[in-house]
């Protein structure tokens, strides 16, 4: 993104955490949309097979996590590192088979999410454990005073196209345009913690369930309509929010691929461009576009 | 026919302890509007003094206030059960304290952690201290009262209560579309905290203003009524699912009872506990934004 910033002014800190596994219950079951039953995987230790660029949907998974879902084992050192990690941090693992592997922070979801190439995702378990190194937080951008920046690397921003116009709004390139009732679980929670679930994604269900929203992949760049995330997560006229998608397909009703955020403030400052390449994967893997 | 036998099965009742709650607070005071402005929330649960069924949600400096008290119970799981079993209208007795002996009822429920807001007399209540303990007659979930369609979904209600609600009126053939009068109909883009969670132990937030707010975040998306919205009117929420976890469905509508005040909170405002939940064919919604009568306390013969 052509935009100067105060990245220059930025600390970044080193933190640690651990691959956290999938956790369940004795009842097994959750109730999707329709009532019907289901246990399915997805949320939590190392899922396979969806990484950035992948489709959100159409998997038989709830609140699928794409690649390895990280916790700190200390309640606060765990908050710590839900709050400071940004999108684009780089994630190295410690331990185990994958160790010394190198990726990078696609969102948050209670858990850290970290994509890796899909052969060391092959090598990592829970308890291996892996640093980020935590920078982004305090990023503003000079000349959009309005403008508001989230859980942003620094060398995130710097890749995404798009930047200051000479009408002095600020250029995104987005994925997709995602209305306001799309809006569900994570509504009224903290933008710097988990993401914001989009309803109107249920590939095969009911067509009073859609919001045109199926289509969605994972590390899509996408708008969400009249939301202000600048302190917590909120609906309102005349804002918009810019986040990537970091969860996937879920079963759980008013659940749903969810973005993380990454730029909030007035729609009057922001000038969206409509962009299929608008990904993650174009940035940080480029090796697996396609191959997936 | 199973929805048939479903229909006319039975409801027992359960005897549920509750504690009054004592607000929490963590290290901090504050939390952060959704102007960005620090605040102290206040009314936050616990025992809330001067604030009835009746008043206005927005009249209180306050965050998330309930006219009553809040119940909760100390082990977590048991906690979740006294939210998920308790329906509006439930008879309560206080057990322990000044006020042991007294009267409440059941006004609604609150989320995450769980919470049951019970209204008692004033001076009743004024007398009360978190600690007290108090027992509930929990009744209503899986009830269905007769007349009602089978494709209505009911609620966190009393079986009892509908006797006392003249707003909501079935059809004379019993199997019509049940009607409902409403303060206002609130689009599901303003429904926020409680979406995609479970309506038998969570309320829904609506994210709406002051309607004198120069920073009114929902304009005039909320539509007629809702600058309006008294404590124990019944609000529509149109698009929304309440059935298996709150969540957004095109021609559906839910209805709710508003147990909780404003919050400055992004993301949160007054909160309904939803009670009937269904397609439009089966939920008819009179909106009165001027004269709408909600729960009262001389509906619970709590005057």
């Amino acid at each position: 993104m052509k935009i100067s910033s105060n990245s220059g002014q930025l600390v970044s800190q080193v933190l640690t955490g651990e691959v956290w596994p999938p956790l369940a219950d004795s009842r097994a079951y959750r109730v999707g949309p329709d009532g019907q039953p289901f246990a399915l995987p997805g949320m939590g230790g190392v899922t396979l097979g969806a990484g950035c660029g992948s489709p959100a949907t159409g998997y038989a998974s709830d609140h699928l996590e794409p690649g390895a879902s990280v916790r700190h084992r200390d309640p606060a050192a765990n908050m710590a590192l839900q709050f400071l990690t940004c999108v684009g941090n780089p994630v190295r693992v410690e331990t185990g088979p994958a160790a010394g592997a190198v990726g990078h922070v696609i969102g948050q979801h209670a858990y850290v999410l970290a994509d890796f190439a899909e052969p060391v995702l092959a090598g990592l378990t829970t308890g291996d454990a892996v640093t980020v190194t935590a920078c982004g937080q305090g990023l503003a951008l000079t000349g959009h005073d309005a403008i508001v920046v989230k859980n942003c690397a620094p060398g995130l921003l710097a890749q995404m196209p798009g930047g200051t116009r000479p009408d002095g709004r600020l250029e995104v390139h987005v994925a997709a345009r995602v209305p306001a009732e799309a809006i569900g679980a994570g509504a009224g929670m903290s933008s710097e913690y988990a993401n914001t679930d989009l309803m109107g994604a249920y590939p095969g269900l009911g067509d009073d369930l859609s919001l045109g929203l199926e289509g969605l992949r994972i590390g899509d760049i996408v708008s969400l309509a009249a939301a202000d995330h600048r302190y917590g997560r909120g609906y309102r006229d005349g804002y918009l929010t810019i986040g990537v998608i970091s969860t996937g397909q879920c079963m759980m009703f008013g659940h749903g691929p969810g973005p993380s955020s990454l730029l909030t403030g007035p729609a009057a400052a922001f000038h969206l461009v409509d962009d299929p390449a608008a990904n993650l994967s174009c940035w940080y893997h480029p090796e697996l576009e396609g191959a997936r | 026919m199973t929805t048939r036998s479903a229909a006319l099965a039975r409801p027992v009742a359960v005897n549920l302890l509750g504690v009054i709650e004592h607000p929490v607070l963590g290290d901090g005071p504050y939390r952060i509007d959704a102007d960005g402005h620090p605040y102290l929330p206040v009314g936050d649960g616990g025992i809330v003094l001067g604030l009835q069924l009746g008043d206005s949600v927005f009249a209180r400096k306050a965050d998330h206030a309930a006219p009553g008290a809040c119940l909760v119970h100390p082990d977590p799981a048991a906690r979740h059960a006294l939210a998920t079993y308790s329906c509006i209208g439930n008879q309560v007795r206080v057990r322990t304290g000044r006020s042991a002996g007294a009267r409440g009822v059941v006004i609604g429920k609150r989320g995450e952690e769980g919470r049951v807001i019970a209204a008692f007399r004033p001076a009743e209540l004024a007398a009360m201290r978190p600690a007290d303990e108090v027992s509930i007659r929990a009744c209503g979930q899986g009830c269905r009262p007769d007349g009602f369609p089978a494709g209505l979904t009911v609620l966190n209600i009393d079986p009892g209560l509908f006797e006392v609600l003249p707003m909501v009126r079935p059809s004379a053939s019993g199997d019509g579309p049940v009607s409902v009068g409403v303060r206002c109909s609130v689009p599901s883009k303003l429904a926020g905290n409680g979406l995609g969670r479970p309506a038998v132990s969570w309320d829904l937030d609506l994210q709406l203003r002051p309607p004198d707010s120069d920073r009114s975040p929902a304009g005039d998306a909320a539509g007629a009524g809702a600058g309006g919205v008294q404590l124990g009117d019944f609000v529509a929420v149109t698009d929304i699912d309440a059935r298996f976890n709150v969540g957004y469905r095109k021609g559906w509508v839910t209805v709710g009872i508003v147990v909780h005040g404003a919050s400055p909170l992004p993301g949160h405002g007054p909160g309904i506990t939803p009670i009937l939940t269904g397609p439009a064919s089966v939920l008819d919604i009179r909106r009165e934004a001027a004269g709408h009568v909600g729960l009262t306390a001389q509906m619970l013969k709590l005057q």
